[in-house]
C-alpha cells in the first residue's frame, strides 16, 4: 500500500522531486564550501549559495561543478596565492580524470564530500556500485580528494593565512608546506583506496547473473569495506574511526536495500515524455513505467443497533 | 515504439552520434582527446613538482645538466602518457562495444517494428 503511493508520487512529479533533490544537494555542498573555505566575505554569501543551488537544480550537474570548483579557488585566493594555485591545479587535474573517463557520474562528484561531512561516506560505494558503472569509482576518488582538500584548508586556515603575509622567498617555501599538507595525507589515500576498490566490487558482483546478486553484491561489498579499512587503516596509520566505519557500512547496506526498492519496483527516472509518429499522427506520449498496482479499496461499513 | 522513443530522446543520442563513427576512427580520435588532456595533466604534475621545492629548483638549474633534465623528463612524459593513452582505450574500446550492443537491440527492434507496419499495410 505505502509502497504503491511511493510510486503513484514520483511518477506523478518526478521531474518536480529531481529538481527538489538537486537544488537541496547542491545547497548543501554550497554550504559545506562555505563552512570550510569561506574566506571571501563576498563569496560566502547566502544568497550566493541560493543562486547556485537554483542554478543547479535546473543547470546540468557537470556545469554547477565547475561552477563550485571556481568558487572554492576564489575563496582560497583570498587565503593566500599558492594555496589557490596549488587547489586550482589539484581540481585540473580531478577534472581531467574525470570528464575523460566519468563524466556522467556528477552527482558522486558533490554528494561524496557532502556525505563525509556527515560522517557517513561508506554509502557512496554502495550508491555508485549498484546504480553506477565501472568507473564510477574514479568519481569517487575525486570526490574524496575533494573533501580532503577542504578539510585541509578548514583545519590550517590560519598557518596558510599568516604564511602568506612574508616575501616571496617565504611564499615559494609556502608551496611546499601547502602540498605536503594536502597530498601527503595517509588517511586520503586509504579512504580513496578503500571506498574506490568497494565501488568497483559492488558493480562487478551486482552485474552477476546469480539470484539475489544486488543483495551479496551489498553484504560481500561491506566486508570487503571494512575489512580495507582495519587492514589497511593499521598499516598506513591513518585516522579512522572503527565505530563509525562499521555504523556507517550498515548504514549503507540499508541505503543498498532502499536503492534495490527504487531500482526494481519505482522504476525511477523511466517516466519519459517521447514524441514519434507514423504515416497518419503524431504522437506526444507521457511514458510512465506500468508496475503500480491498484490500491485496494477499503470500504468502511458501520453496524450500528440505532436507527 | 515508447521505447524506441525513449532510447533515442536518451542515452540513444549520445549512442547514434558515436555509432556514426568507424570503430578505427572513433577509437584513433578518442585516442588524440586523451592524449591532449594526458599532455595537460602531465605538465600540471610537472609544474607542482616545481613548485614543491622550487628555490631548490632554481640553484641546481644552473649547475644541472638540462639536456639530461629535459631527457630524464622525456622519458617519464612517455611512461605516463603510454599508460594514459592504453587506459583510455581500452575504456573506449569497451564503451563502442556497448553502444553497439544497445544499437543492435535498437535496430532489431525498429525491423520488427517496419514487419508490423509491413503487415497491417497488407492486410
Amino acid at each position: 500500500m505505502v509502497k504503491n503511493q511511493i510510486i503513484r508520487i514520483y511518477a506523478r512529479y518526478e521531474n518536480y522531486i529531481l529538481s527538489v533533490l538537486r537544488f537541496i544537494l547542491v545547497l548543501i555542498a554550497m554550504l559545506m564550501i562555505n563552512s570550510n573555505v569561506g574566506f571571501m566575505s563576498r563569496l560566502r554569501n547566502p544568497a550566493i549559495a541560493l543562486i547556485v543551488a537554483l542554478l543547479g537544480s535546473f543547470l546540468p550537474l557537470n556545469a554547477t561543478i565547475l561552477l563550485m570548483g571556481l568558487i572554492i579557488v576564489g575563496h582560497v585566493y583570498e587565503l593566500s596565492l599558492e594555496c589557490a594555485v596549488v587547489v586550482l591545479f589539484i581540481l585540473i587535474l580531478m577534472f581531467i580524470i574525470y570528464f575523460r573517463f566519468s563524466p556522467t557520474d556528477s552527482a558522486a562528484i558533490i554528494l561524496t564530500p557532502v556525505l563525509f561531512a556527515f560522517k557517513i561516506p561508506y554509502v557512496i560505494p554502495v550508491m555508485l556500485g549498484l546504480l553506477g558503472s565501472p568507473l564510477s569509482c574514479v568519481s569517487v576518488a575525486c570526490g574524496v580528494v575533494t573533501y580532503y582538500v577542504l578539510d585541509y584548508l578548514k583545519l590550517n586556515a590560519d598557518q596558510l593565512a599568516s604564511s602568506s603575509e612574508s616575501d616571496i622567498a617565504s611564499m615559494l617555501n609556502g608551496f611546499k608546506y601547502v602540498i605536503d599538507g594536502m597530498l601527503k595525507n595517509d588517511t586520503m589515500f586509504l579512504m580513496v583506496i578503500a571506498l574506490g576498490l568497494t565501488t568497483l566490487l559492488i558493480y562487478l558482483i551486482s552485474r552477476l547473473s546469480i539470484p539475489y546478486c544486488w543483495k551479496i553484491a551489498v553484504g560481500a561489498g561491506s566486508i570487503v569495506e571494512l575489512i580495507l579499512l582495519l587492514a589497511v587503516g593499521a598499516s598506513f596509520d591513518a585516522e579512522i574511526s572503527v565505530g563509525l566505519a562499521i555504523f556507517g557500512i550498515i548504514l549503507g547496506a540499508l541505503v543498498g536495500v532502499i536503492i534495490e526498492f527504487f531500482a526494481f519496483n519505482v522504476d525511477f527516472g523511466r517516466v519519459e515524455y517521447v514524441q514519434f509518429q507514423d504515416d497518419e499522427y503524431y504522437y506526444y506520449v507521457k511514458a510512465l513505467p506500468k508496475v503500480t498496482l491498484e490500491a485496494p479499496q477499503n470500504k468502511v461499513k458501520r453496524i450500528s443497533t440505532e436507527e | 515504439m515508447t521505447h524506441m522513443a525513449a532510447y533515442e530522446k536518451g542515452a540513444g543520442k549520445r549512442d547514434i552520434s558515436i555509432s556514426e563513427y568507424f570503430r578505427g576512427d572513433y577509437m584513433s580520435f578518442q585516442v588524440w582527446k586523451s592524449a591532449l588532456y594526458g599532455i595537460l595533466g602531465f605538465g600540471i604534475i610537472v609544474a607542482l613538482n616545481v613548485l614543491y621545492d622550487f628555490s631548490t629548483f632554481l640553484t641546481d638549474f644552473y649547475k644541472m645538466n638540462i639536456l639530461e633534465y629535459f631527457k630524464d623528463l622525456a622519458v617519464k612524459f612517455g611512461v605516463f602518457i603510454a599508460i594514459y593513452i592504453v587506459v583510455s582505450y581500452f575504456i573506449y574500446a569497451y564503451r563502442y562495444y556497448r553502444v553497439r550492443k544497445h544499437l543492435d537491440t535498437y535496430i532489431r527492434l525498429l525491423n520488427e517494428l517496419y514487419a508490423m507496419y509491413s503487415n497491417e499495410k497488407k492486410q
